[in-house]
């Protein structure tokens, strides 16, 4: 999942600074994970409701990471393994996942986790009261239904295969909740929803944090996790600091002993600080990008489109503005993703000649006072509508924004900067006019990430998440095929494929990966960041005596 | 407190009323002039990707496709019951959501306004009225005092007192949690009051009961405390109740910095979401903040100025 525009920084830094040597009930054993403790994990950004089924931004997965399992999880190698799920047959077909669930696995609320749950868990998914926005581009279109076959076996049926299922599956948005919990309604489940997780819910103190406690009965760890049964950590405090300098500052002082997203101007000092260690992973999905709308009069034209990317010089102004802590990314995919292929990482490389040559060939001969071209007395302007609000553009961001800004007018294009309030920018989504170029990233453990962003069925969908508001027949296909087989090779050949569709077409100009980056004490050992969405996870976490 | 006083008191709440009223109003118009899809704020706002459907069936059932006077209409119809209705983005009611973070934020701004007024008139007190260089800094320090922007001084404090030297905590959540955030917003306040009692102070000084004073032997100090000090601080009252109202609206600077619960942060994020109950909600707070305090700022001048204990009532009643 994702959230648009925000993109920049969904960094996540944990890090735990010897403040807190003074931490009550860690036991004093030399070696090996020891239990007891309680950590402070500072977070950039509050979510609007802790049930993660609900809406699907990402601070929602990963605090839910530390109170839901999900039935499957997935490795560092793009692999998928069992987690509430033990075990799977897919028919020859594609069309029908039969899973076998774990026994003996109990909600913190004492309701039994069985195939009664899992029915109802996809139920309350897919009903649009839940309003999980999630759902729309990963399930609702393939999805048929969910059959308890016994207590512990359940069946999943498909309208078309959709070979990425088990892949979305692992994502935190679609845990697995109590059924009696999820009964109370959305509101009070927004409070305080019940998994089966490492840690459960005790309150959420809204604009300040959330309290986690051990769940003293987990015996479901992922197949991939470090160690089974309960977690070694007493509890988290799960809170908010919104701002740079006191989430940087909290760790300084040992208030917190991770923080989430280190300010990338701070990241140097971090890196020197030896009380803590980084942690950064490069979210799999698609990379921030700058979409251009083909519907508008301009970027209807495919020559003015490859110009507009040969002349922005992305990588430059990404180097510039991040100082290496982003790389730049110039494939529709960010390089974590399965089946990413190199090959398209830069096809539109910066080269003004090219396109002042293209410009010319589509007609934009002449030029105005100010330098910019014209065609039959029209301006060859593009608007770029981002959001004011430094939370979701961040000074780095707005300075990749001036730079391409600056970089396009010596070409002759004028970009319009047009900065608006939240409100104002979720008009402009959806909206044809409203827009020539729009931010836009979405993660996703999938390259079938491409389908969600570019086909037809999202088009149709009409949320605005098809950016470019086109697609492409070629590439529907190609993408629809490699979801319907289950062939490692098959799909590699089809995803790559579908990266070069994607690279000639210039619907959209791809700037630099999203990150999860975590700082992380000295002290507090064996954090590690899931792939799927870069969860962090703190069940194997402990916090060592040395310290 | 007299007859007159408590129909004076009286007044002031039809005054409220009213004012709350137009309040609720101007804020309603306003909301609905900000481009953007109120349904959309309600399935999830920028994070989220609806269908037109699902927006629709929202639409439909929150009654934005219906006129907007009739939608206004049930506004008020619900701003009489004191029913604020349910936030769009927190999937609670509006006054459980304000309830949570108000304590919170009076505390804060209570404490900024005793810090505030501490200072100025240990300022005062010690500066005005006298020449040379003592009291010209004085004057320099409150003038800058009054000029600094509260989110840079929040985060030098935090750099300074919490970072570097460990002295309070950054994100406490108790007593000594509360003095960082407190100075951020007392200190420019600070400021202002320092001012207008010094001006005041000044002027009173030249008195002729400061004369009387001192000519039945009282000393410089007793003067300056007892009698002129009750006269150049009723300026500072009347400042005092804008002062309540605008450090609540301000509080959410020191919220923000400080990782404070808060109706700051909550009013922001209420905008940027187009979460309309949330917002009047929250200007309603505001408001009533103003009124209580222009209230209490009446009843203040009253105490400390014996004079308007008869007056008071029979003048303005």
């Amino acid at each position: 999942m994702k959230r648009a525009i925000s993109a920049v920084v969904v960094g996540l830094t944990v890090v735990l600074t010897a403040g807190c040597a003074g931490n009550a009930g860690v036991a004093t054993s030399s070696s090996g994970p020891v239990r007891g403790g309680m950590i402070t994990y500072a977070a950039d950004r509050e979510p609007t409701c802790l049930d993660p089924h609900n809406s699907g931004d990402m601070p929602q997965t990963y605090v839910a990471r530390q109170y839901l399992d999900s039935l499957v999880s997935e490795t560092a190698g793009g692999r998928v393994v069992p987690w509430l799920a033990t075990g799977w047959t897919i028919s020859p077909d594609g069309l029908t996942y039969d899973f076998t669930l774990k026994q003996g696995v109990k909600f913190t609320d004492g309701v039994p986790f069985d195939a009664a749950a899992v029915v109802a868990n996809f139920h309350q998914i897919l009903d649009p009261a839940t309003q999980s926005s999630t759902d729309l581009l990963y399930l609702d279109s393939y999805f048929d239904q969910a059959i308890a076959l016994s207590n512990h076996a359940v069946r999943i049926r498909l309208k078309r295969p959709y070979s990425p299922l088990l892949t979305a599956l692992s994502q935190a948005f679609f845990g697995m909740e109590s059924p009696r919990a999820m009964a109370r309604g959305l509101a009070a489940n927004c409070e305080s929803p019940v998994g089966t997780g490492p840690f459960k819910v005790v309150q959420w103190n809204h604009e300040r944090d959330v309290q986690l406690v051990r769940n003293d009965g987990y015996d479901s760890a992922p197949a991939n996790a470090r160690h089974a049964g309960p977690a070694y950590l007493d509890g988290i405090t799960w809170k908010f600091l919104k701002d740079n300098t006191s989430r940087y500052g909290a760790l300084g002082s040992g208030e917190a002993d991770l923080i989430f997203n280190v300010p990338p101007e701070d990241e140097e000092l971090a890196r020197a600080d030896q009380s803590i260690t980084l942690q950064s992973f490069v979210h799999s999905g698609s990379p921030f990008s700058l979409d251009l709308n083909t519907r508008s009069p301009i970027f209807s034209d495919i020559r003015v489109r490859r110009a507009f990317v040969h002349a922005a010089d992305a990588k430059e102004a990404v180097q510039s503005a991040y100082a290496g802590v982003f790389p730049y990314e110039g494939n529709i995919l960010s390089s974590g993703t399965p089946d990413y292929d190199r090959h398209w990482h830069e096809t539109l490389p910066y080269d003004p000649v090219a396109a002042n040559r293209l410009l010319d060939q589509a007609g934009w001969t002449h030029r105005d006072a100010e330098g910019y071209r014209t065609k039959a007395g029209r301006e060859l302007s593009v608007r770029l509508p981002y959001n004011a609000d430094s939370a979701e553009t961040p000074p780095a961001d707005l300075t990749i924004l001036q730079d391409v800004q600056a970089m396009e007018k010596r070409v002759g294009i004028r970009v319009v900067l047009d900065a608006r309030d939240e409100a104002s920018m979720n008009a402009v989504k959806g909206d044809p006019r409203a827009y020539d170029l729009l931010g836009n990233y979405w993660n996703s453990p999938t390259p079938e990430v491409m389908y969600i962003r570019f086909s037809k069925a999202t088009l149709d969908v009409g949320n605005g998440e098809n950016t470019p508001f086109t697609w492409d027949k070629g590439l529907d296909d190609t993408l629809l095929r490699a979801s319907a087989t289950t062939d490692p090779a098959t799909q590699k050949r089809l995803y790559q494929a579908a990266q070069g569709i994607l690279a000639a077409k210039a619907w959209s100009m791809p700037m630099y990966p999203i990150q999860t980056r975590l700082a992380v004490s000295k002290r507090l050992k064996d954090v590690w960041i899931e792939v799927s969405e870069g969860e962090p996870v703190l069940s194997d976490a402990y916090l060592s005596a040395g310290g | 407190m007299n007859g007159s006083v408590r129909l004076r008191v009286l007044r002031r709440l039809a005054e409220a009323v009213l004012l709350l009223l137009v309040v609720g109003t101007i804020v309603f118009f306003l909301e609905h002039l900000v481009p953007g899809d109120p349904a959309r704020a309600i399935l999830g706002g920028a994070s989220a990707h609806p269908s037109p459907q699902a927006l629709a069936a929202v639409r439909h059932e929150y009654g934005f496709d219906r006129p907007l006077l009739a939608q206004y209409g049930s506004f008020l119809a619900g701003l009489l019951r004191l029913d604020f209705g349910e936030s769009y983005t927190l999937k609670q009611s509006v006054l459980s959501a304000i309830g949570g973070q108000l304590g919170s934020t009076l505390a804060l701004t209570l404490t900024a306004l005793g810090i505030a007024w501490v200072l100025s008139v240990v300022s005062t007190l010690a500066g005005a009225g006298r020449n040379g260089w003592w009291a010209r800094i004085g004057a320099g320090v409150e003038v800058i005092a009054a000029a600094l922007p509260q989110f840079w001084l929040g985060v030098v404090l935090l750099l300074v007192f919490a970072v570097r030297l460990h002295w309070l905590p950054v994100i406490g959540t108790g007593a000594t949690g509360l003095v960082l955030p407190a100075f951020t917003l007392g200190i420019p306040l600070a400021g202002f009051l320092g001012q207008v009692t010094r001006d005041e102070f000044d002027a009173k000084l030249k008195q002729p009961f400061v004369l009387s004073a001192r000519a039945r032997g009282m000393s410089e100090a007793g003067v300056r405390a007892r009698h002129v000090l009750r006269h150049a601080a009723l300026p500072g009252i009347t400042l005092s109740g804008w002062g309540l109202g605008a450090l609540i609206s301000g509080a959410v600077i020191a919220e923000v910095v400080f990782a404070r619960q808060g109706i700051g942060q909550l009013l922001v994020t209420a905008v940027n979401s187009q979460d309309l109950p949330l917002v009047i909600g929250i200007t309603f707070v505001v408001a009533l903040v103003y009124v209580v305090a222009n209230l209490l700022t009446d009843l203040a001048y009253v105490a400390v100025d014996p004079r308007l204990r008869t007056t008071i009532g029979a003048s303005k009643a």
